[in-house]
């Protein structure tokens, strides 16, 4: 090649520039992007942050709703029963849906045929896909028509959401779990019952608390599924589930339409509460999954 | 025993006919019962809807889906604006989200500095785990404002010819408020599955066309995304689904107008689940409570069709991955 | 090797965890019945000042209220969600049908205002007629300067403003009162949009509840909406007077309500106790009447287990003592002849 036709290949020409110039424009794109979704989470955890420290105090926890908010001079409660009735309906809520969860993850895993898993398994997506917003009236029409609402009621529409999550996990972590293992079990003459809860789900401990930990966090910030079963309520608060319970979804949605500073001002400490626990809960579950899988990159 | 005993014992045992063990039965019974319990949810929630809806169906057929308006007094309702509301907030925040979250995706995977890839990756995950209730709420007293006052005034006088973006909200709510809403709780779903894919690509793809000369950008567009496309694609799906079916905060700041469609964003409006939000609990009449279970099973319908569709892409998606690579 | 421990622990878990999900959903079922001691109520956000002063003074129960609005107050009585219900809008037939079997109460009068977010005009300075209030809500009017409204406000200083309509978007009665109004003094209103608790508005941005309508109004320059008259003065919103039939400008006063309240002497009330006192006939007795007022009613199935605890509670609202600790919300004391007819339905209620 002669010297003429190396220096061509050298000079960089219009088309190169250009493209340059458009790789650059689209990498300040991305990098604005990004900055975009930062502000936003910055603007949005700020006004949370700000507007509800400022009223966030034991008072909030502690005491009830004032009694007298209709009268002329209406005293500024707490809001205990919304704290105490989360806390109870998503307790009832984890224990009603955990057990479900890893009993169909341990059918789909380790039971089902593949027919029956190919149906299964878009059959949870699919239970996980429906609108918070259609479970809540269909438990309303199950179980709240004709009786009351109750706590009750209003953790088992929390349980219908976290089902799919608490089975998909599961699901994820059993398959994880090397099929040499259970058949060494078996050889040895270990009944099938045994070698599933005895070895098998053992290791996926981990896996499990981490996707219940999510589960909670989605679920306790659900508004939807409460609004028909577990909403109409006084203002003292109660710990009986077989009533209806106040929670803290609920109370910030009311609240939020209010025309009181007052009520917003509880509204955005009871969003900065909750906040807090769904973001720590998280982080929970995060540090879970990072133990578990360094337990497994270890045993494997 | 001795070792030798048990394994003598061992072989006496007949081979034929296992000893069924009464707790493989019971497990195999519970796990079971718990999955066909949960086939039995699926299909009861279905039937309830339907059964719910059933005085509406007879009474107003299919031209509920079209007609527009909620007259309860004169039984008269529809769900014509409401779906039109839905549609044009659903698919105004899958607008805006997905080159939003495409590009925080890309700049997650090619071009952040590794220092703060984690943090931000965290932070946008985080974005995801606020409550829908707690959006609403900044959407009502932060949001609205803004745009009542800056947003859609500037937005009205230099685009003001395309009827989007016509006279402005007195009150901050509508359905560019909304569209704003959902844009913020679609974003994080779109982007992190965007970034897994990403992720996923094959390290020798993307070497393979710098080394011939590409710019990065002509790389993402040559091998990225075509290899993520289908992933990309039910990405957006799932996120549309969501948007769909978010009830809560745009019960908050929609504006609950149902007296006709317009094509000004800046007008309030109502959507399928914000409807059901907003009115199921003061529904006065049984034909209107019906009208509200239809209302939830054109919801119902949709959400499943995007669900299924999202599945067979990803299986789609999975069997070419399978092949090429 | 499993260890034995680990999987006992493990099987009993898993046992008694989904025992005690299933009892749970078991329960849930069966669960809503309310503690021995209480008395639950849902409805109407208008009587709920009423409803909260008596509780608080009524020591027999504990009373548990929601005031989630009268169509929702109507639903859940309906639905046997709550033990009464209440609402400012008397049932129509169907939702009595499909109420199986409830009476309604009237236990309080009290009234419904327009409200209003004008710059520069200050409280009770706006005057309003039925057919200027018809004809902004039917979205005929859309501005503040129109001619029609400054005819009627010579003296004041009206600005070029849009006019934002605001109305409830959920089941309300305050809605129905409204709507009762001006369906009739306005044909057209009647005609195209007509009265209940939830309505087809022609115009207009929708809040959830009084809350929610005041929020909008106290936010938005401009706008106009309607709420329970004892929540704009508690929530210091700038509230219109109104012309009534005997062409006086009026606000809701005790002794304004009381006198359109007037209507129901002499005449029979109907068994089903529904009375209506939006816009008193032009007459002298009526010269002061408030052209918005209403009876609220307590809804109770007239068959119910907790019958004994409902009727002392209602015979407890209903009496001197009640009716007099309620004025000060703006509750004006109930004609004798409709205490007399609310007792009577009172005495059919059985278990």
């Amino acid at each position: 090649m002669s010297a003429a036709d190396v220096s061509v290949l050298q000079r960089p020409n219009d088309k190169l520039v250009r493209r340059r110039a458009f790789n650059r424009g689209m990498e300040v794109l991305a990098w604005v992007a990004a900055a975009l979704a930062v502000a936003l989470l910055g603007v949005l955890v700020w006004s949370v942050a700000k507007r509800g420290a400022s009223e966030l105090n034991l008072d909030l926890i502690t005491k009830s709703p004032a009694a007298n908010e209709f009268s002329l001079n209406p005293t500024s409660g707490g809001l205990a029963n919304a704290f105490v009735g989360t806390f109870i309906i998503v307790g009832i809520a984890t224990a009603m849906a955990l057990p479900f969860g890893i009993l169909v993850a341990i059918y789909v895993n380790e039971f089902a045929p593949r027919a029956v898993k190919n149906f299964l398994s878009p059959s949870l997506d699919i239970l996980n896909g429906i609108p918070a917003i259609v479970i809540g009236i269909f438990v309303f029409g199950l179980l709240v028509v004709g009786h009351g609402q109750s706590g009750l009621a209003g953790a088992f529409a929390l349980a219908i959401l976290m089902l799919p999550l608490v089975a998909r996990a599961t699901i994820e972590v059993l398959a994880l779990v090397p099929n040499s293992l259970r058949e060494a079990s078996l050889g040895l003459g270990v009944p099938r019952w045994r070698t599933t809860l005895g070895i098998v789900l053992p290791q996926t401990i981990g896996g499990i608390l981490t996707g219940t930990v999510l589960a909670v966090a989605r679920v306790a910030g659900e508004t939807a599924p409460l609004l028909f079963t577990s909403s109409i309520v006084g203002t003292s608060t109660s710990w009986n589930p077989t009533q209806a319970l106040q929670s803290i979804p609920v109370a910030i949605f009311e609240l939020s339409e209010s025309a009181t500073p007052a009520d917003h001002a509880r509204a955005w400490a009871a969003a900065l509460v909750l906040l807090l626990f769904i973001l720590f809960t998280s982080l929970i579950a995060r540090w879970l999954a990072n133990r578990s899988r360094r337990k497994i990159a270890r045993a494997g | 025993m001795s070792t030798l005993d048990a394994t003598r014992e061992t072989a006496r045992r007949p081979l034929v006919g296992r000893r069924v063990h009464l707790g493989d039965v019971i497990l195999q019974v519970a796990a079971g019962g718990a999955a066909l319990g949960t086939v039995v949810l699926l299909g009861l929630l279905v039937y309830k809807v339907v059964q719910g809806a059933r005085l509406s169906i007879s009474t107003f057929g299919l031209g509920f889906v079209t007609h527009v308006g909620w007259d309860p007094l004169h039984n008269a309702m529809g769900a014509g604006n409401l779906l039109f509301g839905t549609a044009v907030t659903a698919l105004g925040a899958l607008l805006l989200a997905t080159p939003l979250a495409m590009g925080i995706a890309l700049f997650l995977t090619e071009l952040a500095p590794r220092a703060i890839r984690g943090p931000v990756t965290a932070l946008v995950e985080t974005l995801a785990a606020i409550p829908s209730v707690v959006i609403g709420l900044w959407g009502i007293i932060v949001l609205g404002p803004v745009l009542r006052d800056h947003v859609e005034p500037a937005l009205h006088s230099t685009f003001g010819f395309i009827p989007l973006f016509g006279t402005p909200s007195s009150t901050g709510t509508g359905i560019f408020t909304a569209i704003v809403v959902l844009t913020i709780m679609i974003l994080p779903i779109i982007s992190s599955i965007s970034r897994e894919l990403f992720l996923g690509v094959p390290g020798e793809l993307k070497e393979g066309a710098l080394g011939l000369g590409t710019t990065r950008w002509e790389m993402v567009r040559g091998v990225m995304f075509p290899y993520a496309r289908g992933g990309i694609a039910a990405a957006m799906i799932l996120g549309l689904g969501r948007a769909v079916g978010e009830a809560i905060a745009v019960a908050q700041v929609v504006g609950a107008f149902d007296g006709g469609v317009s094509w000004n964003l800046f007008n309030n409006g109502d959507t399928l689940a914000g409807k059901i939000a907003l009115e199921f609990q003061s529904s006065g009449t049984n034909l209107e409570t019906a009208s509200l279970f239809y209302v939830a099973l054109i919801l119902l319908v949709f959400s499943l069709a995007v669900n299924v569709l999202a599945q067979v892409i990803v299986r789609r998606v999975d069997r070419a991955q399978g092949r090429t690579v | 090797m499993p260890r034995n421990g680990k999987l006992l622990r493990i099987t009993l878990l898993l046992a008694a965890a989904a025992v005690l999900g299933a009892f749970a959903v078991a329960s849930a079922g069966a669960a809503g019945k309310r503690s021995a001691g209480t008395l639950k109520g849902a409805g109407s956000s208008l009587v709920a000042p009423a409803v909260a002063q008596w509780g608080t003074m009524y020591t027999a129960d504990q009373i548990q209220y929601s005031a989630l609005g009268s169509g929702a107050g109507i639903t859940a009585i309906s639905n046997r969600t709550v033990d009464f219900g209440a609402s400012d809008a008397p049932l129509t037939k169907s939702q009595g049908s499909d109420c199986h079997g409830c009476a309604q109460i009237p236990w309080a009068l009290t009234a419904t205002i327009p409200v209003y977010n004008i710059p520069g005009v200050s409280d009770h300075q706006l005057k309003l007629t039925g057919t200027v209030l018809a004809n902004i809500y039917l979205g005929n009017i859309t501005n503040w300067s129109d001619p029609a409204i400054k005819k009627i406000n010579s003296g004041l200083n009206l600005p070029d403003k849009k006019i934002t309509v605001v109305h409830r978007s959920d089941g309300s009665g305050d809605t129905y009162v409204f709507t009762d109004y001006l369906s009739k003094v306005n044909h057209t209103w009647k005609t195209k949009v007509g009265a209940a608790t939830t309505v087809s508005w022609p115009a207009g941005v929708g809040g959830n509840k009084n809350a929610g309508v005041a929020a909008l109004v106290q936010s938005t320059p401009g706008s106009i909406g309607y709420v329970s008259d004892f929540y704009a003065i508690q929530n210091h919103i700038t509230k219109a007077r109104l012309k009534n039939a005997a062409g006086s400008y009026v606000l809701p006063k005790i002794a304004s309500i009381e006198a359109a309240a007037q209507l129901v002497k002499g005449t029979k009330i109907p068994a089903n106790n529904k009375i209506s006192l939006t816009n008193p006939p032009k007459s002298k007795k009526y010269k002061n009447a408030w052209p918005m007022s209403t009876f609220t009613y307590v809804i109770i199935p007239t068959q119910t287990q907790k019958a004994a605890e409902l009727k002392a509670f209602v015979k407890f609202a209903l009496s001197a003592n009640a009716q007099n600790a309620i004025k000060k919300l703006i509750f004006a004391p109930m004609p004798s002849v409709v205490l007399k007819a609310a007792n009577k339905t009172l005495a059919t209620i059985h278990s």
